[in-house]
């Protein structure tokens, strides 16, 4: 267990987990520059809330529930700015817009993502890319497992109908 | 996704869904040192605060005190002497009683 205070130990926890969380931001964003800047932010409020991990589930399963929670607040934020802009005569320039990838550099994946709800997203990320269980998505969005799977189910589903899934030759 | 057997479409989405690690290119070392940075603003924000405090209450506490000193000389000479045979240092007392409760008030301030 890495104390608050033990920065040199928490740096090495950086440095193993960093690439999962870096990789489950930019799926569920879509934005590299911004997926790395939540990363940042995400792994300073690990380190001022490590204390609250009880051990019970994997650390990677909590860092990527503390990784959704910043994201899903940086989103909150980036949306009540936006509202305020218009609130103010300007024609805001919506959220990510800017940031998203142009037509011909868009992977199947993100495809596959954009058909999904945000929710649908980070849950289907967290099963298929992070190899989390379905209790420990439970756990990381504050959902039970029955919705985990059910989500997981639906998600399958849209991709299945938006594209033909079956005869998709990635790679 | 240990609670469940995989079929072939599980499959085919996590080999979709993989990426590649990606390298550390500085980011833990970014990421430690703005830990650092938060640490040490923690470890000097309650210190200056109390030396910033302590030099703006310096001025109005001093008056107090001064306020109070003057007070007690209005009290009976009488009286004093009555009080000090019942009470050793009565105005010490006193004094040191309302001085502990700026402290304790002021430190509660601080703290919030």
């Amino acid at each position: 267990m890495v104390s608050s205070q033990d920065t040199a130990a928490f740096g090495e926890l950086v440095r193993r987990h960093q690439s999962h969380v870096r990789n489950f931001l930019r799926k569920l964003s879509g934005d590299h520059t911004l997926a790395d800047d939540l990363a940042q932010d995400s792994f300073i409020h690990a380190w001022e809330k490590l204390q609250t991990y009880s051990g019970r589930g994997s650390f990677i399963g909590w860092l990527l529930k503390v990784a959704y929670t910043t994201f899903l607040q940086s989103k909150r934020k980036t949306k009540r700015y936006a509202e305020i802009i218009n609130s103010a005569g300007h024609v805001a320039d919506q959220e990510s817009r800017s940031q998203v990838l142009p037509d011909d550099e868009i992977t199947d994946l993100e495809k596959f993502l954009a058909v999904l709800t945000e929710e649908e997203r980070a849950i289907m990320v967290m099963s298929y890319a992070c190899g989390l269980s379905h209790r420990e998505i439970g756990d990381a969005t504050d959902l039970p497992v029955g919705t985990v799977k059910s989500v997981i189910f639906r998600g399958k589903e849209k991709i299945r109908n938006s594209f033909d899934i079956k005869d998709h030759n990635h790679g | 996704m240990a609670e469940r057997i995989k079929d072939a479409e599980d499959r085919l989405l996590e080999s979709m869904f993989a990426s590649p690690p990606l390298a550390d290119d500085g980011f833990s070392v970014r990421v430690v040192r703005k830990v650092n940075r938060r640490l040490w603003l923690r470890r000097l924000t309650l210190p200056i605060a109390t030396i910033i405090g302590g030099f703006i209450a310096f001025k109005p506490l001093s008056g107090l005190v001064a306020v109070l000193s003057s007070l007690s000389s209005l009290i009976p000479t009488d009286t004093i002497n009555m009080a000090t045979s019942s009470i050793p240092q009565f105005q010490t007392v006193v004094l040191g009683a309302i001085l502990l409760a700026v402290c304790l008030l002021s430190t509660r301030l601080l703290d919030n």
